[in-house]
């Protein structure tokens, strides 16, 4: 079986492989979603580069054959600002956790958003700090044990959607993993769409997140996903909050135009 | 520098609001001077820059008795995320943005602001009165540097509130305003701002964008509740070890 | 002062470095910590966490470090003893506000759980290479304490230790764990309150409208005040004079801020000597490579070479005056460190070219092994000459690694 290959070879370095990811993790179904956008979407592939962050999605760009880069914690988004404006050929994918694209990258993320900087980010949410032993995050739900919220996490969470919009995201979208055909369509929309562009994955965390809660395993939470997920495609961002084990909104909930960055500076130096 | 105003508007706040003064702490990126300070009351302290905000956390959770005052210009560029994070968490702060379009002590540096006329900064600023509220603020209001009436009052009350408060105030300032030659400029700078605002309080923060040409929209415009930080934590720890626990900054449940 | 008895642990247990630090930050009445998840420092975060409801402490995780250490700053000066925990990209990250919190005096501590590498690095592997970025890694002019425990046991003991000293000196005081010590899980005693000495934050008691914030005591320290006490602080990090009023002269008070360390050194220097009196050859250790030199030394002494340790439980400031005494009589000194040389270079400041210096280096990720330090005593025994500089004792690794390896001075 050796010389059988697979479409999404293409895409993945495969002397990497097994990956690290654990069973029952979001981030593969993930990769496998941006791969599937990709083959969709036809873009030059010398030209695309993914960025990605610390963290347990921070390890995705060592699994992607493209132009990859695993930066330092939370600087994603200004590394992928400085390939883009650099050379504004390049398509620029960040893919990142919610600590670190919400956390210590949340200035970054915002001030991105605020210029309108030309890339994608895909922001893998498991509601905690999963590769440094499962402590809280700023998107944990109210309630949620974890190991620095050993009596429950008291502090509200944060709303990427929420976030993103009122910074002046031109696209936002959020899905599950379990999602996967519609979160592949997403990613094919955000690709396509000059400006910044957010696309938020909601994934189990087998070994974190659902086990010190004991919500079972992966496929626990995958069930958990399709028994309480709604989609309400065009909700507004302020009712996109997550409660512990409650319903999660999903759906496409931004989609406007926007000059990019580059944009407005062409602009202002011909004027 | 029309950073003068904002500080008689707040010891006329401490006024109002009837706080105790000696328990009024100021952390600011700003620099003040010290003869400026002296005479006003209250311990004052400059943090690095960007960090007024989780300087103001730290001083709040160690003596949960102090009524903390973040002042901060141009907070939204290097001290944004700890904005949206105090928020969320509803720390006790009131954080008293100063946007004045430039960076003071740093001239000719380009901020995250629209700057006015001829300038035009092609960046699109910040509108933090709707990044206050989106991040949990539970008093949100926006008043020029010659609206000392009112901003004494919307400081006062943000002071009485329980929770994190976002007043912004327009206060174009500084021998550092590109294009601005002489304090008769700047203070006709000023005025243009005081005379174009319109005053509408409750409006909806997503119309607060400042374009230059435009009037701008001054007031107050969100007044909510919400549990602070100490609140929760409070409530959370008696909710799971019961009379065991001794609440943190002595309120009891 | 002694300490709290609700805050101490008493009792025999058997936990790791990064839990027994916290458990010693408790023990010293440390009431707030603000820190960011970093291996390999959680598990401290996480055991304060657990503990501060007991105590009446407080733990918030902050978005980042640069937030962290500005809740330290801002916690210390409401009154508390605070203190954060990190690791190296943390510790990078802290730097500009270690900076302030050294101009402005105001004491914290640092648990700096050292790992692997520049960057990210092997995150769960130890290492010992920030010590230089311990004394010099803010910008400007600066004196710093660092502790470095080689047990679980002197993790808690020397945070009670950094706490005391931060409180004595009011200085910036850091704790140079690494990740062996932090992860490594041992038998620690916690004694009873009343045999745990504390120092007492040094308040100012004067009247009121006397108080000068940067007045020095004799010992150059000046005594403090906490905020919200109607005292109207004015406290900026522009070189400033003894009322803290700025100014941007060369009188400003930025001379004492380095002079309290220094000319405080020889009360502030800590060091565990074994075996010198009659020493030929001298290993100077700190932190977890004690532990390996000690295996070393007992070989060497079994065969007949007369070596003894110098453990540095002080690495800043630096022992200078032990150091230049024993050069004059030893035949050399051997320094093994988990990184590519950084002590040894004031080993070698130290020693005038009076004895040889070698140094057995490390890339980090493990402990030495034994016998590479005690190739490098052999190497100071058989060397026929003076070596010009530091001797770079060729390891086993660095064979394996490098092949023809390093060059020979």
């Amino acid at each position: 079986m050796k010389n059988v290959k697979h479409p999404m070879d293409f895409y993945l370095r495969m002397d990497r492989m097994p990956h690290i990811w654990c069973t029952g993790c979001g981030i593969g179904l993930t990769a496998t979603a941006f791969v599937a956008a990709m083959e969709k979407a036809k873009l030059d592939t010398n030209k695309v580069c993914v960025v990605s962050g610390i963290g347990c999605t921070g390890r995705f760009a060592g699994y992607i054959k493209l132009d990859s880069f695993h930066t330092t914690h939370g600087r994603a988004i200004p590394f992928a600002t400085g390939l883009k404006l650099a050379n504004p050929e390049l398509k620029v994918v960040v893919v990142s956790g919610d600590g670190d694209l919400i956390s210590i990258g949340g200035n970054h993320f915002i001030h991105a958003a605020r210029r309108n900087i030309d890339m994608v980010v895909i922001c893998v949410n498991n509601f905690i700090y999963a590769m440094t032993g499962g402590q809280v995050a700023p998107t944990t739900p109210l309630t949620a044990y974890t190991t620095t919220s050993p009596y429950g996490n008291f502090e509200p969470p944060s709303n990427i959607p929420q976030i993103a919009e009122s910074s002046g995201a031109v696209y936002v979208a959020r899905w599950t993993a379990l999602h996967i055909r519609r979160l592949t369509n997403s990613i094919f929309e955000a690709l396509n769409k000059p400006g910044f562009t957010v696309v938020e994955v909601i994934s189990p965390c087998a070994q974190y997140y659902s086990r010190i809660n004991r919500l079972g395993d992966g496929l626990d939470m995958m069930k958990f996903y399709h028994e309480n997920s709604q989609i309400k495609h065009w909700e507004p961002t302020d009712n996109l909050y997550i409660d512990y084990q409650k319903e999660i909104i999903v759906g496409k909930f931004v989609d406007r135009e926007r000059p990019t960055y580059s944009e407005s500076y062409k602009k202002w130096l011909a004027e | 520098m029309k950073q003068h105003p904002i500080l008689s508007a707040l010891v006329n706040a401490i006024k109002i609001s009837g706080v105790d003064k000696n328990k009024v702490c100021v952390a600011s990126d700003i620099f003040y001077s010290p003869q400026e300070i002296e005479p006003l009351g209250f311990d004052f302290f400059q943090t690095p820059r960007g960090r007024p905000i989780p300087f103001g956390t730290g001083l709040k959770l160690g003596n949960p008795e102090l009524k903390v005052v973040a002042l901060t210009g141009d907070l939204s560029t290097l001290g944004g995320n700890h904005l949206v994070h105090a928020g969320r968490r509803n720390m006790e702060l009131v954080t008293v943005c100063i946007n004045n379009f430039v960076y003071p002590l740093e001239p000719g540096k380009e901020s995250a602001k629209y700057m006015f006329s001829t300038y035009s900064n092609f960046e699109r600023p910040f509108n933090i009165p709707h990044l206050g509220r989106s991040c949990g603020a539970v008093f949100v209001a926006r008043w020029t540097a010659l609206h000392t009436k009112e901003l004494s009052t919307s400081v006062a009350k943000a002071l009485n509130k329980p929770g994190f408060s976002v007043i912004e105030v327009i206060s174009p300032g500084g021998n550092y305003f590109p294009g601005i030659d002489s304090l008769d400029e700047e203070s006709n700078l000023i005025k243009y701002w005081y005379e174009h605002s319109e005053i509408k309080n409750g409006e909806d923060t997503m119309n607060l964008e400042i374009e230059s040409g435009k009037e701008i929209i001054v007031g107050e415009f969100i007044e909510r509740e919400r549990p602070t930080f100490i609140d929760s934590y409070n409530a959370r720890l008696s909710e799971i070890m019961g009379d065991k626990f001794v609440p943190y900054g002595g309120k009891s449940y | 002062m002694k300490a709290n008895p609700k805050d101490v642990r008493t009792g025999v247990f058997y936990i790791d470095g990064d839990v027994a630090a916290a458990e010693g930050a408790l023990a010293a009445g440390c009431k707030f910590l603000g820190g960011y998840p970093i291996t390999p420092s959680t598990e401290a975060a996480e055991a304060f966490a657990r503990r501060a409801p007991q105590v009446g402490a407080m733990f918030i995780q902050m978005e980042d470090e640069l937030g962290s250490i500005a809740t330290v700053m801002g916690a210390s000066l409401s009154g508390q003893k605070a203190m954060t925990i990190t690791s190296g990209p943390g510790f990078s990250l802290m730097m500009e506000t270690i900076g302030f919190g050294a101009m402005l005096e105001i004491p914290f501590v640092i648990i700096n759980i050292q790992r692997s590498g520049p960057s990210t690095g092997l995150p769960t592997r130890t290492g010992q290479a920030d010590m230089m970025q311990a004394r010099w890694g803010s910008h400007g002019e600066y004196e710093v304490i660092t502790l470095s425990p080689d047990s679980p046991q002197e993790s808690f003991d020397f945070t009670i230790k950094a706490f005391n000293l931060a409180e004595k000196y009011r200085a910036p005081v850091m704790l140079m764990s690494d990740e062996c010590v932090g992860h490594m899980t041992e038998k620690v005693e916690i004694p009873e309150a009343d045999k745990i000495d504390l120092e007492p934050r040094r308040l100012y008691k004067g009247p009121k409208d006397k108080y000068i914030p940067f007045k020095p005591d004799k010992d150059l320290v000046p005594p403090m005040v906490k905020a919200g006490e109607g005292y109207r602080l004015y406290l900026s990090p522009l070189s400033h004079d003894q009322r803290g009023h700025p100014l941007l002269s060369q009188k400003s008070t930025t001379r004492r801020i380095v002079d309290k360390i220094r000319l405080n050194a020889d009360d502030i220097i800590e060091t565990k000597e074994d075996g010198l009196d009659d020493a030929e050859v001298v290993v100077v250790s700190y932190g977890i490579t004690s532990r390996v030199a000690y295996r070393a030394i007992e070989q060497a002494r079994k065969s007949g070479i007369k070596v003894g340790i110098f453990r540095l439980i002080t690495v800043w400031p630096f022992p200078d005056k032990r150091i230049t005494e024993l050069a004059k009589r030893v035949k050399g000194f051997v320094v093994p460190e988990i990184n590519y040389g950084q002590i040894v270079f004031e080993v070698e400041r130290c020693v005038h070219g009076n004895a040889n210096v070698v140094l057995v280096p490390h890339g980090g990720g493990w402990v030495h092994n034994p016998d590479d330090i005690l190739g490098a005593i052999k190497q100071i025994m058989k060397a026929k000459k003076r070596y010009e500089g530091i001797f770079e004792y060729k390891t086993e690794l660095e064979k394996l690694i490098f092949g023809s390896g390093v060059q020979k001075k």
